[in-house]
């Protein structure tokens, strides 16, 4: 039921921004291609001041998410697709800030969204946790029955779930990462650690490439693995946290 | 001597968390400085010779210049003025210190990120030690602040309220400070120092304070504004008291 309550609050999210942002996306695009495209275009004396101006304006419509591609800016950032990523980082606390809402209202749906969303999203880290922590204790258990050997068996349990953990959350997916995105596997590892500690700087995202072609299960599998990553993450750190205190 | 040894505890932590934050912050600029020097430069040499060029650009001249521009927007270079913004560098100390703390409290707003394999690795493992050593930090942090609040119910008590009533009332008492100090009051004063109107202060008092960090807004990174000098070691310690009332609301 959890599960549920979490995948269509984040839905409802992503419907509401999708809503809320794409138009004035639309606007600011146009603005900038007719603005400075053209002008640039018309005009062949373009002296220093000028160019300055094409550059700031440049660098404004990219921080707004914009990007000039030819006689075209690549649009399609607010759709729901991308709405949706958007707010699974929004409750996770990621907060990528390639896309973030520039209209009052999104900023306001933005805040009050992330106000029930996180807690929301901590429930169910910990829910998963505490799922991941029984399935580990339940092997041990099981090991101990089997092979009679008491202590022995926590500890190597433990070891074992880390590194599977580790494996699966942390090593192997740059690999996908390298095929899929073209970035190199230190990349990948870079981004995978970057985004399951929620500090998500950015800088890298998936599905962000507009020459590459992505399948269609590719954002749905890279979701689950945030999630679960977070939580065996968050696990992790907990038990770094009892070690220092 | 339990008292002693706690505050000694207590001492040792928030020196370890600022060394913490120093070392990171040189090993951050050591690695960066020179590769964001080479990139300044290019897109300098870029500039200048499109400018040259102007009147002779084929349109596929012009796309290039274009995505070349937009390669060094992504690198955080923005070639806008003259030479006097080689002096000035994204990885000098403060801002340097400034990303190792938006490291380690997960905020990560991303305008500065290492771009060297060397700064991208290193950054991992200073996290990975940075985040617990943060939330600890927080902790205690949180725990002072804590003791306020009992300290106001203990005053209550005494006035001979019922412990419900007290509770509810610390509780509120809590919230309406803490919203007040950390978040209405700090978007006030961005207004006098950013210039963002008071929705957009709040707006990103929130997302950081949240940690979400998007990086749309930062503090200090208007290029035509004068900061004075402890600004950002303001705005540090508003974040570390606002994350760590956050970080108490949620365990109450």
């Amino acid at each position: 039921v959890l599960l549920a309550a979490y995948v269509g609050y984040l839905g409802l999210g992503a419907a509401v921004l999708q809503a809320l942002e794409r138009p004035a996306e639309v606007q600011a695009a146009e603005h900038l291609l007719r603005e400075h495209w053209e002008l640039l275009a018309n005009h062949t004396c373009l002296q220093g001041p000028a160019l300055q101006r094409l550059i700031e304006g440049i660098i404004r419509a990219y921080k707004s998410g914009i990007t000039l591609q030819g006689n075209t800016t690549s649009l399609g950032r607010w759709d729901y697709s991308g709405s949706f990523f958007f707010s699974i980082s929004a409750i996770t606390t990621i907060g990528y800030g390639n896309l973030s809402p520039s209209t009052a209202v999104g900023r306001i749906f933005c805040i009050v969204f992330a106000l029930f969303g996180i807690p929301l999203n901590l429930v169910l880290l910990n829910e998963i946790g505490q799922l991941m922590l029984l399935g580990v204790q339940h092997c041990a258990r099981r090991l101990e029955e089997v092979f009679h050997w008491q202590n022995k068996a926590s500890f190597l349990i433990k070891t074992c779930a880390l590194v599977i953990g580790l494996l699966l959350f942390l090593l192997l997916p740059p690999l996908l990462f390298s095929d899929k995105e073209g970035w190199s596997y230190e990349e990948g590892f870079y981004y995978s650690f970057i985004t399951l500690s929620t500090i998500g700087f950015g800088d890298y995202v998936i599905g962000m490439n507009p020459d590459r072609t992505y399948p269609s299960w590719y954002k749905n599998v890279i979701s689950l693995w945030i999630l679960f990553g977070m939580a065996w993450l968050a696990l992790v750190i907990k038990f770094c946290i009892h070690l220092l205190e | 001597k339990a008292m002693f040894s706690g505050k000694l505890q207590t001492a040792l932590l928030v020196a370890g968390y600022f060394v913490y934050l120093l070392v990171g912050a040189a090993v951050f600029q050591a690695l960066e400085r020179t590769a964001e020097k080479q990139e300044k430069m290019a897109a300098a040499q870029m500039k200048e010779v499109f400018l040259r060029n102007f009147t002779q650009l084929t349109a596929a001249e012009m796309e290039q210049f274009m995505k070349n521009l937009i390669e060094a927007i992504q690198n955080g270079v923005y070639p806008v003025g003259n030479e006097s913004q080689f002096e000035e560098s994204n990885w000098d100390f403060s801002n340097s210190f400034f990303f190792a703390g938006t490291v380690v409290s997960t905020i990560g707003y991303g305008t500065l990120h290492p771009k060297t394999a060397g700064g991208q690795i290193f950054c991992v493992f200073f996290a990975l030690f940075g985040i617990p050593l943060n939330i600890v930090f927080l902790h205690r942090v949180g725990k002072m602040l804590s003791l306020l609040c009992k300290k106001l119910g203990k005053f209550l008590y005494e006035k001979g309220m019922r412990k419900k009533k007290i509770k509810f009332l610390t509780l509120l008492f809590f919230l309406a400070t803490g919203i007040l100090v950390f978040l209405c009051l700090p978007s006030v004063f961005f207004q006098i120092t950013e210039g963002w109107s008071y929705s957009e202060g709040i707006y990103f008092a929130f997302i950081t304070l949240s940690t979400i960090g998007f990086g749309d807004y930062v503090v200090g990174k208007q290029p035509d504004r004068k900061y004075f000098s402890y600004y950002r070691v303001l705005v540090a310690i508003w974040i570390l008291f606002g994350l760590a009332w956050i970080a108490l609301l949620f365990n109450l």
